[in-house]
Formats: C-alpha cells, structure tokens, sequence
C-alpha cells in the first residue's frame, strides 16, 4: 500500500515485480545458450553421433538418418515451440486489447510510465516478455551445429572425414572405419552435394524450390491474423518473404542433407501448429486473411 | 523503413552465419614445377618464385555468375599439376566441378593480381576433384568422387574438353567409388585406389579394369610401386595391403595401429608410411620386416613422409616438422605457429622443403636443411 503521506513514496515509480519462475527460465536458456555455444564443438560432435547411430539403425541411408534426426531435434525441442507458439499468440493478442491500446494512447508521451504499464500488464497476464523469442534463441546453437555435424558425417572431404572420426571417439560409440565411405545418396541424391534435376535440358534445383516454398507456406501458415495496427505482424510478413528466398538461395549451394532437414524441418513445424490448433489455413488463399 | 533494414540485416547475417558454420573441409594442396610452386589454398591457387619468394599469379576460379549467397565459394584443394605442354591443371573442389588448364607463363606481371589465362576447362564430371589427375603419353587421366577416371586427349585443342574415355572403377550398383588420390603407372596398367575399400588396375591399351580387389578399409591415399615390384597401399582398416601388380592377388602386409591416410613412399626396399594416430613406420619390403618399431612425434599424420637425403621429414597436425634418422631417431624440425595444422605432404625442390599450412599465419613456409624457416607466404 503507497502512503500519500510519504511524498517520497509517492512519487517513486512501481517496479515491476518479478515472476522467480520466468527469471529462472529465462536465466536457464542464457545458460544453456552460453554453454552451448562455450561448447559448441560438443554439440556438434553429439549431433554427429546421433546421426551416425540414426544412420546405421536405419539401414545405411543418410537421408533417412537426417528425416530421423530433424524429427528428434523437432520432438526435443516440442516444448520450446510450443512456449514460443504461446508467447508470440500473447503478444499477439495484446496488440487488440483494449486495456493495452488504451495505456499506449495514455502514456504515449511517457515512455517510463508507459514501460511500467505494460510490465504490470505482462505480470496480471503472466506473459513472459521473452516468451517467444528465447525458445527460438536456443534452437540457434542445434541449427549451426547441424550444418557442421551434416557435412561432417557426409564426409565429402578429407578433413571431414576426420573430424568425423574424432567426433565419433570423443564418444567412444564406434570404429567410424568400417562405415566409410557413408552411403550419401538418397532417392538418387547425393545428400553431400547440392541437388539439380535436368528437366528438359535445364538443370533445376527442386529441392531448394521445395526449400522455399515449405518455408513460405510454413511462415505464412503460421503467421496470425494481420491486424493493420500490428507492426509486429508487419515485420512477420516481411519475413515471410525473406526467409524462403534466403534458404532457397542457401539450399541451391549447399549440400541437400541440409536442404531435407529445412523440409522437414518445416513440415513438422506445420504440423506441431496444427495440433496446436494455431495453423491459419486461410493466410494461403488469396484475399483470405480476414479472420 | 528502419524495421525493414533491421530484417534485411538479420537475414544477411543469418545467411553469414550459416555459411561459415562448416570451416575448413580440406587441407592445402602442395606441388612444385622446376623453380615455382603451386599452392592451392582454400579459393585460390598462388604460384610463388621459389628464388625470389615472390608471388607470381593466383588463379581463384572464373566468374560463375550471380549468385546472392557465395555458399558455393570456389575451392582449390587439390595439388596443382603441370602437364608436358607446360600448362597447369588445376581442379576446383566445389560443387560445379570444374577442371581448369592455365598458361603459368601468360599473364601480365604488372597487373596488381596477375592471373594466367585459361587455356581450356572440363566440366563432365559428376563428382567433387580431391585427387591430382595423372598425365601418361599426352593422356591425362583425371580421377573424380563420382568413381570415374576421366580421360582427357591433351592434344586436341578443344577449349572445352570432353572426355575421350571414362573409365568406371566402381562396381556396378556401387554408389560411393570416390576416388581421392592420383593414380600411378606401371606404363602399361594404371593403378587407383577408392575410398569404397578397394584398390584396381586399369589396362591402358583397352582402359578396362584389369583387377579389382576389395578391402576391409576405405583407401583415401594412393598406391605406391615397391622395391621389391610389389604395390603397396594403407587402409583406413589399420592395414598396409600388399598386392601383385599383374594379377592383384593380395596379402596384408602389416597392420598399424591407426588409419592409414597418406600414401606410403618408397626408397629402395624401404617403405615409409604414417598413420592417424600418429606414428611413423618403415618397413623393408624385402624383407617384409618393420626396420624399427614405429616412432610417435606428436600428433595425428594424414600426410606422407618426405624422404630427404639420409632423413624422413613428417608433417603432423599440431604443425610440427619432424625429422627422422636411418635408425628411427625422432627430432622436431620446425614448429608452425600456435594451432596451425601441417596435414599437407610436404615438397623438396630447389633445395628448400617446402610445408603448407592450414589455420597459420602463413600458407606456405620454405625450410633449410636445417629446418630453419628461410621464408614464408602468406598469401600476398
């Protein structure tokens, strides 16, 4: 309780309160992502295992060690989506609250008040600012170590081929020997190199297409009702444009196991917000983003 | 407009971090031509004056038009070639697999990156260029990851080659016949070694594998013709595999304690050869005895030993230059700088030993016969 008899109570700004658990969860993601990326070599050189014991299980078929491993990645980090997926939809929603309209038009002037106003909302509320952008942080040391753990297990290159035999003894799982040369191809692509289909004489780079447009249907699926006085959702477009053009233009040069673990990557992303009951099937129809 | 640079700039630096996610893939590639060495490192080829240690040209490819992302970067791993015409074949081990021959003497020294001409390219092959091609009677034989060893008719003058013959090492319904090291010749059989476990034996008057033996370990190095006229290769098996050239009827001839990367050196009945774990073996193929129990420098050995005068010289990943006695004294020789890594056979010519580096200041350092540092380059 203030007392108006104290004036210097009075005046002095309510701090936010802080919710323990949020800052604890916060502080657990800091922490993995600075180990992770203190130990990245380490995160690699589990990926790499997984791989490899993915690929041998499954029969020596390199493409279907990587559908195998992006599932498991997706399955792992199901919790993390799903916390960002509630997040980015709190944040979404409260850009249509009135309440919060009504301190932004009010405190439009005062930038610490309004600041204090809005932490009171995501307190009432228990929205956690960060909701929707660390889960997404934490997938970035898994996504720049699956680039090296790929290209190493494919062992492509000499060095490769190296670094994969030390990944494999920093684990002690297996004599990596008895597997080299690793079987890269799938349905007839070499997963070490990137993928072109002669189609009429033009080479074209199908499963970079695929890249791009399951990200763009991906992103677009995904993406909640535009509302005009959303930049977020502004910015959320944008996006969707840039990105499927991005890992198309990453696709075409890189090899295709990582062009299949974008797909699928993708696929099972529609598909957790499917089940989450949070696809907008309408956003890929034209003219259809009135909800 | 500030949001939109904002998502321009995290795209582009997402697009940057994912490209360099991978870091290096090959170690250099090391060759020398009468006074002139040929280093490929990493994007470019440099040709450096071995008397005046001074650059003479670097060749990183041609424009292959616009692309948005380089995640494609040109790569020139492989140890540059120099064929009887006095051009110089140089492989890109990228993904648009091309084979390049270049003038080494056109190109215009008072340009400020002279770059030599290109007198034709081959673009057939499927696969990536890690193996140096081999040139026999103005046929250059050019090995690919593909499993094929392309041949290509020197002579002909076309700008763009094509390839005369390809010779199918793999087995049929084989997929991974990559083939990584040069191919030696007998003048009448061409030998290669595959990473698919198995070493052949080409007829050079029909180009049809003669015999093909199979192993328990991939073969990344290649074959080397003994002193006692038999072919030897290691396996990434722990083996050093002996075969009869005429027929590949084969034996084991010696097993190691780790992967056999390199390919082994003759010197009389002396056979020198390193493995990855880091020891150095010599071993009488006469005698089919080791000449001394294997000798530990340091660290893990991918390159072959270079045998100068009365030493063996070894190139370890820790950088070091080791030199090694008749008796199997061990001495370091040179040290590289902190973390660099020497996986690179090392070269003699012109009275220098000549090391290339990956992860150092400097690409290539010149040695004495005291492994004193006489110059080094770095690129410029």
């Amino acid at each position: 309780m203030k007392n108006p008899s104290n004036p210097t109570q009075a005046q002095r700004p309510e701090l936010p309160q802080v919710n323990p658990r949020e800052t604890l969860k916060t502080l657990a993601v800091i922490a993995v992502l600075v180990l992770a990326f203190m130990n990245f070599n380490s995160v690699i050189d589990l990926l790499v295992n997984i791989l490899i014991l993915i690929y041998q299980f499954v029969g020596h078929n390199f493409g279907i060690a990587i559908i195998l491993l992006t599932a498991l990645i997706r399955l792992a980090t199901w919790p993390l989506n799903a916390q960002q997926m509630k997040g980015a939809k709190a944040m979404q929603d409260l850009q249509t609250d009135k309440e919060w309209m009504a301190i932004q038009k009010k405190y439009a002037k005062d930038r610490e008040k309004l600041a204090q106003e809005q932490m009171r909302i995501y307190r009432e509320r228990g929205i956690n600012v960060f909701g929707s952008c660390l889960p997404m942080l934490i997938q970035f040391p898994i996504l720049f170590a699956l680039i090296p753990a790929i290209t190493y297990a494919i062992g492509s290159y000499p060095l490769s081929i190296l670094k994969l035999s030390k990944s494999l003894a920093a684990f002690g799982l297996q004599d990596v020997a008895a597997l080299i040369p690793l079987n890269s191809k799938f349905l007839g692509i070499d997963m070490g190199l990137p993928e072109r289909t002669l189609i009429f004489g033009v080479s074209v780079p199908i499963l970079a297409l695929i890249v791009g447009l399951t990200t763009f249907i991906q992103t677009k699926l995904t993406m909640p009702p535009a509302n005009p006085n959303d930049q977020s959702a502004a910015t959320g477009k944008m996006m969707g444009y840039y990105m499927p053009i991005m890992l198309f233009m990453f696709s075409i040069n890189y090899a295709s196991g990582l062009s299949v673990y974008f797909v699928i990557s993708n696929v099972l992303s529609i598909v957790q917000y499917a089940m989450m009951g949070k696809v907008n099937w309408r956003n890929l129809l034209p003219g259809g983003k009135k909800t | 407009m500030q949001k939109k640079k904002s998502i321009i700039l995290f795209v582009l630096l997402f697009a940057l971090v994912l490209s360099g996610c991978t870091g290096a893939v090959a170690w250099p590639g090391l060759s020398t031509s009468g006074d002139v060495a040929y280093l490929a490192h990493t994007s470019t080829v440099y040709a450096v004056d071995l008397k005046t240690h001074n650059l003479l040209w670097s060749f990183s490819g041609e424009k292959a038009g616009f692309t948005l992302f380089n995640t494609n970067p040109d790569m020139f791993i492989v140890p540059p070639v120099t064929t009887t015409d006095g051009l110089v074949v140089i492989a890109n081990a990228n993904n648009r697999h091309m084979l390049y021959a270049v003038d080494p003497k056109n190109f215009s020294a008072i340009d400020k990156a002279p770059t030599p001409a290109v007198r034709w390219k081959f673009n057939q092959a499927k696969g990536l260029w890690i193996a140096p091609p081999l040139e026999i009677d103005g046929l250059l034989f050019a090995p690919n990851s593909d499993g094929k060893i392309y041949v290509l008719d020197l002579n002909d003058g076309m700008p763009e080659k094509q390839a005369v013959r390809t010779i199918e090492v793999s087995q049929p319904g084989k997929n991974e016949s990559r083939l990584w090291a040069q191919p030696i010749t007998d003048g009448e059989r061409l030998f290669i070694t595959s990473l698919d476990k198995a070493v052949a034996a080409v007829d050079l008057s029909t180009y049809e594998v003669l015999w093909r033996v199979d192993l328990n370990g991939a073969v990344p190095g290649g074959v080397v013709l003994g002193g006692d006229g038999a072919l030897y290769a290691g396996s990434l098996a722990k083996k050093l595999e002996r075969f009869d050239p005429l027929t590949g009827a084969h034996q084991t001839a010696l097993e190691t304690k780790g992967w056999i990367w390199g390919t082994p050196v003759a010197d009389g009945d002396n056979l020198y050869f390193a493995d990855v774990d880091g020891y150095v073996y010599s071993y009488n193929t006469a005698e089919q005895r080791l000449n001394w129990e294997p000798v530990r420098p340091d660290a893990s050995i991918t390159a072959s030993p270079l045998v100068v005068g009365d030493q063996i010289l070894i190139a370890t990943e820790s950088g070091g230059i080791y030199s090694i006695s008749a008796d199997g004294k061990v001495s370091l020789w040179f040290q590289g700088k902190e973390k660099s890594k020497a996986y690179t056979t090392p070269v003699f010519a012109e009275g220098l030993t000549l090391v290339a580096y990956l992860d150092s200041d400097y690409y290539l350092v010149a040695l004495d016969q005291n492994g004193k540092a006489v110059w080094t380059f770095s690129g410029k």
